[in-house]
């Protein structure tokens, strides 16, 4: 049977806001997997805590759901203790540059073959309103009642700084278009990490106007290996370029941890040592 | 039986101290590696100071012709570099014992009850090698010769473990090996023991208790390792990364304690066995990803080689205070099983059926070890492989069998069959708790694991009664391990009739048992319990070993009596509480001398009762 987007549905309805900007990344997550045919049980997604965290649920796939800014490094053991599965992860801005803000450095030196879809929307909406690593300077929120007097976090940048093998933003309001980079990021082999604005309608720091007027598609001259111009792009703040910003091809992390057995497979005639010919080298 | 295990013939102390750079453990290591290959038993200790270069460090091996249970509390042999070695260990030296020093760097008080052995250790390093470095050979050779190691035994443990440093090297070492040698032949002084190998087929491996830990992790089947460095689990997780991609495992550095534990839900998640590696800062930082593992019931095992704390407290010194952060640590209540080794070879069985235990249980499970059994090294039997069990479906729960050299059994996750499959129920309520566990892969097998309270297939569920039934279906497998724990053979020593019990927990065990000989040779009947299993408690044993004593004592090395307040309120009895908090292992001396006072209390009860 050809698989569907359906295939990639589970059974449990989503509770997200009626025009939540995650129904179009989940549907579009769900398109791009069927059309790449990756077979759900061979897939892992994994969510930290907040809106996107219920992501998982939502998911017909070996699903995991944990604690606020842990997912990247869940995943990363998952794919590296199993790289023949594809594996996805999701969060937030608050799971992603906040909490787990520490982690993301040492999944993109890694260059571990995850995709990693970090969600913006500017605020903490799953507890209700609070300010968050990107929201505008000055915007009044429920623990920001003065204003924000933080600058926010440039998402992309960072990214780029990090060195992350494919970096890429694109927003809920262009489903087909995400698709598509969907499909490039989790083809591509390393860290991919896209950054999606997507509108929480609830606490709306982030509209749907917002996103509509500051969108606009990375210019198509642009070489994705060129780092300097992508952090030209990340830097303006007049805009939100959506696109593909950098991508490079490197030793990914399995391919690391792979190299290491094979090394040491060679060396004992390419044989792994039995538990019983280790010990003995402790006598 | 027992009191012959005390009597031995060979039983002896080496003690060699120095400056931080002097090579004492280097030299310690290879002359209790070469005591290992003999039929003796073999038991280092070794205090390194905690600054990278300079300070006192020391290594202490006992060598016996039984089970060695504790470092011993006096010395036969001290080797000294200098002054300050001298000063530090001169009180620990048994009367009649040997002094080898080098009578350029150490005075000595020669009014002293002890055989003197001046060797000049520099000016003899300097001559065979051009440096002062290699004085810590020179001693090793001294030491080949007073106990008649063969000198070829030495000379292959120098070239294994110095080979990679060029022959040079390698040359410089054996010339400073012979100088020793010859200079222990021209003193005319009595051997007393004689270290010679006689046979061929190893029967013991020489490990550390860190070292032990990693082996039997890869004995278990475990072929993946995350972790961040941190004294003084450390050694574990090098030595993981060094073998794991031999036995075709997976070992990942990750840039914090929080986001090594997240990589090994993922990996268990995944199916794997994995462990982390770990001391007590660590496990706090793990805290909220041990909860998750819990909840989501994923097996793994954390090991937690405690120091001294609080907070960064004595990175490179013993303490037994983590017990109940490991115990109830995290929020909300999340069972997990601890499992605390008693020696070196306990730290290789245990850890395998620490993996045991996870597996079957799906839970975390952590081994509770400390600095002192992590650095110390002894001589482990290497286990029979024509007696291991593989046992990849077993959710009967019978008895869990605690692994030896003899016979042990290698557990895996109990998978769904393929009919559980429709309708999969991941965390389908079952007699014991355990419920089939999918591993990605397998078609039809998808779930959603989630940290929200959820139901049978995994789905977010707040109800109350849910919440009730699940919480129940997690303690249900606790209560069905303490059942299993319960099915083994009693874990206490020494007489029925005792009226005084002794209660201790991890790496105490040696020196406590050692206080039971002492005692009994006194007169003062002991009853030792010290179980391996810290959480659950086997209870039933636990009561069956209480009843007829009169004072219990309980042992351990920390501040406030962490065990003591557990026994206390599981049991009800009021305990005598002996603690240590320095940093050091406590010594069957320390431990007798509070047997001894208890004795006379219930002494007196009885003269009260006449």
């Amino acid at each position: 049977m050809k698989n569907t987007s359906q295939n990639y549905k589970s059974a449990i309805k989503p509770v997200w806001c009626p025009g939540c900007g995650n129904y179009a990344i989940l549907k579009s997550l769900q398109k791009a997997l069927s059309e790449l045919e990756i077979e759900p049980e061979n897939i892992v997604t994994v969510s930290g805590i907040g809106c996107s965290g219920r992501f998982s649920h939502y998911m017909n796939t070996y699903s995991l759901h944990g604690t606020h800014g842990r997912a990247v490094p869940t995943a990363l053991g998952a794919k590296a203790a199993r790289p023949d599965l594809t594996v996805l992860c999701v969060g937030g801005d608050g799971d992603g540059l906040g909490i787990g803000g520490g982690h993301i450095p040492h999944a993109a030196r890694k260059n571990v073959d995850l995709t990693y879809i970090l969600i913006d929307n500017r605020i903490y909406g799953l507890t209700k309103g609070q300010s968050s690593p990107t929201t505008p300077i000055d915007k009044r929120t429920k623990t920001s009642p003065y204003g924000v007097y933080e600058e926010p976090l440039n998402a992309i940048a960072m990214l780029l700084a990090y060195d992350t093998s494919f970096i890429a933003r694109i927003s809920s309001l262009q489903m087909k278009e995400m698709v598509e980079i969907l499909k490039e990021a989790i083809n591509h082999k390393g860290f991919s990490v896209i950054n999606v604005m997507s509108p929480c309608v609830t606490f709306p720091v982030l509209g749907y106007d917002t996103v509509r007027d500051l969108i606009k598609p990375i210019p198509e001259n642009h070489d994705p290996s060129d780092k300097l111009k992508a952090m030209q792009l990340a830097y303006d703040d007049t805009k939100l370029y959506t696109g593909i910003f950098y991508k490079v091809q490197k030793p990914t992390l399995e391919d690391n941890l792979n190299k290491q057995i094979e090394d040491a497979v060679s060396v004992e005639d390419n044989q792994k040592v039995t538990v019983e010919e280790l010990l003995e080298k402790y006598v | 039986m027992e009191k012959k295990e005390f009597k031995s013939d060979v039983d002896f102390t080496v003690r060699i101290g120095g400056e931080g750079g002097d090579g004492v453990i280097s030299c310690g290591e290879l002359f209790a590696k070469a005591a290992a290959r003999t039929e003796f038993h073999v038991f280092t200790y070794i205090t390194y100071p905690a600054e990278m270069r300079g300070g006192f460090s020391m290594i202490q091996i006992r060598v016996r012709d039984w089970t060695i249970y504790s470092m011993g509390s006096e010395v036969d042999y001290l080797v000294v570099f200098n002054q300050e070695a001298y000063d530090n260990t001169i009180s620990d030296l048994k009367k009649g014992g040997m002094i080898i020093y080098d009578p350029d760097a150490v005075e000595v008080d020669e009014s002293l009850d002890a055989v003197f052995f001046p060797v000049q250790l520099t000016k003899l390093a300097n001559e065979a090698t051009g440096y002062d470095l290699g004085k810590n050979v020179v001693a090793l050779g001294m030491l080949g010769s007073l106990f008649n190691i063969s000198k070829s035994v030495l000379q292959k443990l120098i070239k294994d473990r110095y080979g990679s440093k060029g022959t040079s090297v390698i040359e410089k070492n054996m010339s400073a090996l012979e100088k020793g040698y010859v200079e222990g032949e021209k003193q005319s002084i009595e051997k007393k023991f004689h270290l010679k190998t006689e046979n061929e087929k190893p029967t013991y491996m020489m490990l550390s208790g860190n070292e032990a830990v990693a082996l039997g992790a890869i004995a278990a089947g475990c072929r993946f390792v995350a972790g961040y460095p941190i004294t003084p689990a450390t050694p574990i997780f090098e030595t993981l990364t060094k073998l794991m991609p031999k036995v075709g495992g997976r070992a990942i550095q990750m840039e914090d304690e929080i986001a090594s534990i997240s990589a090994l839900i993922g990996a268990s998640f995944a199916g794997e066995k994995v462990i982390t590696p770990t001391s007590g800062p660590g496990l706090q930082l793990m805290g909220e990803q041990l909860n998750l593992a819990s909840m989501l019931e994923l097996p793994m095992v954390i090991v937690d080689v405690q120091r001294g704390g609080p907070s960064t407290g004595l990175p490179t010194k013993t303490e037994q205070s983590d017990l109940k952060f490991a115990i109830y640590g995290t929020a909300g209540e999340s069972p997990r099983c601890i499992l605390a080794p008693t020696s070196v070879e306990d730290c290789f069985y245990q850890t395998i059926r620490a993996f045991n235990i996870a597996e079957k249980y799906q839970m975390p499970v952590i081994l509770l070890t400390d600095q002192s059994i992590g650095y110390r090294k002894a001589t482990v039997k290497i286990p029979d492989f024509s007696h291991i069990v593989e046992i990849f479906k077993d959710n009967v729960l019978r008895s869990s069998l605690i692994p030896s050299a003899e016979r042990m059994e290698i557990v895996t996750r109990v998978i769904p069959e393929k009919e559980e499959l429709e309708g999969y129920k991941r965390f389908k309520f079952t007699e014991t708790g355990v419920s089939p566990v999918s591993v990605p892969g397998m078609e039809g097998g998808q779930y959603v694991a989630t940290g929200l309270a959820h139901n049978e297939v995994g789905k977010a569920d707040y109800s109350p009664k849910n919440h009730l039934e699940m919480t129940r279906k997690r303690f249900k497998k606790l209560k069905y391990l303490s059942k299993a724990f319960d099915q083994n053979p009693p874990e206490f020593y020494g007489s029925v009739d005792s009226e005084i019990g002794i209660i201790g927990w991890g790496s105490t065990e040696g020196a406590i048992r050692e206080a039971r000989y002492l005692a009994e040779e006194k007169g003062i009947m002991v009853r030792h319990l010290h179980p391996k299993e810290i959480s659950p408690l086997p209870e039933k044993q636990i009561r069956h070993f209480l009843v007829g004593l009169k004072q219990i004592i309980v042992v351990e090395e920390n501040y406030t009596g962490q065990f003591a307040h557990f026994i206390k309120a599981k049991f009800g009895v009021h305990p005598i509480e002996l603690h240590k908090c320095e940093g050091s292992p406590i010594s069957s001396r320390e431990i007798m001398a509070v047997i001894e006072k208890v004795a006379r209390i219930t002494d007196e009860e009885h003269i009260t009762e006449l």
